[in-house]
């Protein structure tokens, strides 16, 4: 009997091994030994096609990242896009799920229409923001503001280009929607109507009752939104440029713009990486305070 | 939002109508404008009907090159991560053994790691090894699967009673052959989800493609980043042309959309995921 139960136990751990083991053996090649191997490189001088006679350069990289005025920079504009575009989609996203959270009518038809902006290919996205709405040649935004009379806005320009930038991001904000759809069903209707019976409004029961048993969901889109936020790079570049190695506009010149051309345009592997490495513990720093502050803001069942 | 009062319910529907009016506006301009002529600026009403720009996106430049190997790419992505992807999520959802509960620790852990920081290193490695320009590494993640499809999975497979497995345990069935003939032909939502899901990351990828392969193995959308819409002799963007390629991208997105929408919703509403 026991030999059974042992082998029993011995099958099962076999099984789990061999079912898990690809994703194993690819996490440990092209995630970690990426990583370790990445963070290996920021201490030396590789610059691409030196592999066979690095030479370490201590944390002179590190340095080079924190007294480079355009990496300091494009660390200060990937903040500002960050916390202006990461709550605004959130708040967007919650919003569309409030509308249609109950009986409505044609519901299947109005979540299609918020979420398949977020799936659209980023290319086409940018192709059609830039090329319609924010043309200065007739282009629609600006139309509209001629309806109200206000003065024309050169969107793609110095002033406005992170705040197109931001508006775009927005345009896919229907990305979240289905989860905050999910958070707001799952609310026990009981919870409104005890609420009603003592006499709370509608936008006491909101705030009262939906924000805070919905903050878990909230919570989940605000860390994976930042993680997101912070790497962005193609769009910044492709809405002013030609090319993936063109150069944005300086407000639209983020972190992850300043690596990707730091490595692709100039070979700078070894200083590129560095500046990632620097990125991965800021996002690391972001997410862990995140995380701990949450017991202050986010409704868990065992309070 | 519960409304009772008609005005509320008016109220309700006419800001309804308002979003999908914002959302869709992108999207039906693109349409419009795609049917515009040549270097006309950006109409609101349709004007012309130049169904002929549609033809001038695939001749202009390479189109079906490129649209060649972004199904090579999403072939090879979503044959390998759905099919290694389930496999693990099935093994975390079923099977207890020694460092389990580690592994699966640092499946959650994966989904944090910003891409671009493993990606890059990746590149020099496979530069190393002379895997650059080939399809080789898609083959490797591929295999790897997906973190975020792999708790997809668990979460799906640990919402199926055990006792179906149970009954085919005791007639000596193996883990790999309860997997294949009882597990997978129910999980069919959550396959379709993952398959879907994966297919429109890789068809949507740009950047991947860009770091790994040279210009003749660029798939569509990695080569309409790269190069524009010009007609032979000008540097400015035929914007009609673009419009049209744009939208021609996004088609194998909306119609796999629209197959899968009903599993997809349900995929990501039960796991509480989105990748």
């Amino acid at each position: 009997m026991v030999m059974k139960v042992m082998k029993e136990k011995t099958r099962k751990a076999v099984t789990f091994y061999s079912l898990v083991g690809p994703w194993f053996l690819v996490f440990l090649a092209l995630s970690l030994l990426p990583l370790c191997f990445g963070f290996y490189l920021s201490f030396t001088n590789y610059y691409g096609f030196n592999m066979d006679n690095l030479r370490l350069v201590g944390l002179h990289n590190y340095q080079l990242v924190f007294t480079d005025t355009e990496a300091m920079y494009a660390m200060y504009r990937t903040f500002v896009y960050a916390i202006v575009s990461v709550p605004l989609t959130t708040a967007i996203s919650l919003l569309l799920a409030l509308l249609l959270n109950g009986a409505i009518r044609g519901l299947g038809f109005f979540r299609t229409s918020f979420y398949l902006p977020s799936i659209m290919p980023a290319i086409t996205t940018i192709f059609i923001f830039k090329q319609l709405l924010y043309s200065s040649n007739g282009g629609f935004l600006n139309m509209v503001l001629g309806w109200f009379g206000l003065p024309e806005v050169n969107w793609l320009g110095y002033d406005f280009c992170t705040a197109s930038l931001i508006l775009m991001s927005a345009w896919g904000a229907g990305g979240g929607l289905l989860i905050f759809m999910a958070g707001l069903k799952g609310i026990p209707a009981a919870l409104y109507e005890a609420a009603s019976i003592d006499g709370a409004g509608s936008a006491q029961r909101f705030f009262r009752i939906t924000v805070p048993l919905i903050t878990p969901v909230i919570f989940f889109n605000l860390v994976m939104g930042l993680i997101s936020a912070f790497q962005v790079y193609m769009q910044p570049i492709l809405l002013n440029g030609t090319q993936l190695l063109s150069h944005p506009l300086k407000p639209n010149y983020l972190y992850a713009v300043h690596a990707f051309q730091q490595i692709f345009g100039s070979q700078r592997f070894a200083y590129g990486m560095a500046l990632l490495w620097v990125l991965f513990v800021i996002i690391l720093l972001f997410s862990c305070a995140v995380f701990f502050t949450s017991k202050y803001w986010v409704y868990s069942e065992s309070d | 939002m519960r409304t009772h009062t008609a005005a509320g319910r008016w109220v309700h529907y006419a800001l309804l109508a308002f979003c999908t009016l914002i959302f869709l506006m992108p999207l039906y301009l693109a349409i419009v404008n795609a049917l515009n002529s040549w270097y006309s600026p950006p109409v609101l009403l349709p004007v012309k009907q130049e169904w002929i720009n549609f033809y001038y996106a695939t001749t202009l430049i390479d189109f079906w090159k490129y649209t060649g190997n972004s199904v090579i790419l999403a072939a090879i992505t979503v044959g390998l991560s759905t099919f290694s992807s389930g496999m693990a999520g099935y093994a975390f959802a079923r099977l207890k053994a020694p460092g389990s509960q580690g592994l699966f620790m640092i499946v959650l852990a994966t989904m944090m790691i910003p891409g671009i920081v493993t990606q890059i290193p990746t590149y020099i490695l496979f530069y190393q090894m002379k895997l650059i320009d080939t399809f080789w590494p898609w083959v490797f993640w591929g295999i790897g699967g997906s973190a975020f499809y792999i708790f997809m999975y668990r979460q799906f497979f640990l919402s199926i009673p055990v006792e179906l497995e149970e009954a085919a345990r005791i007639d000596g069935c193996s883990f790999f052959r309860i997997y294949w003939d009882i597990i997978l032909p129910i999980s069919k939502p959550v396959v379709a989800t993952v398959a879907i899901l994966t297919f429109q990351g890789s068809w949507n990828d740009v950047t991947g493609p860009f770091m790994f392969l040279t210009e003749k193995k660029y798939p569509l959308a990695t080569a309409m980043s790269m190069i524009g819409y010009l007609a032979s002799g000008s540097t400015q963007v035929i914007t009609q042309v673009s419009l049209a390629a744009g939208i021609l991208l996004a088609i194998p997105i909306i119609v796999t959309f629209f197959i899968g929408q009903r599993n997809i919703v349900e995929g990501i509403v039960t796991t509480g995921l989105k990748a």
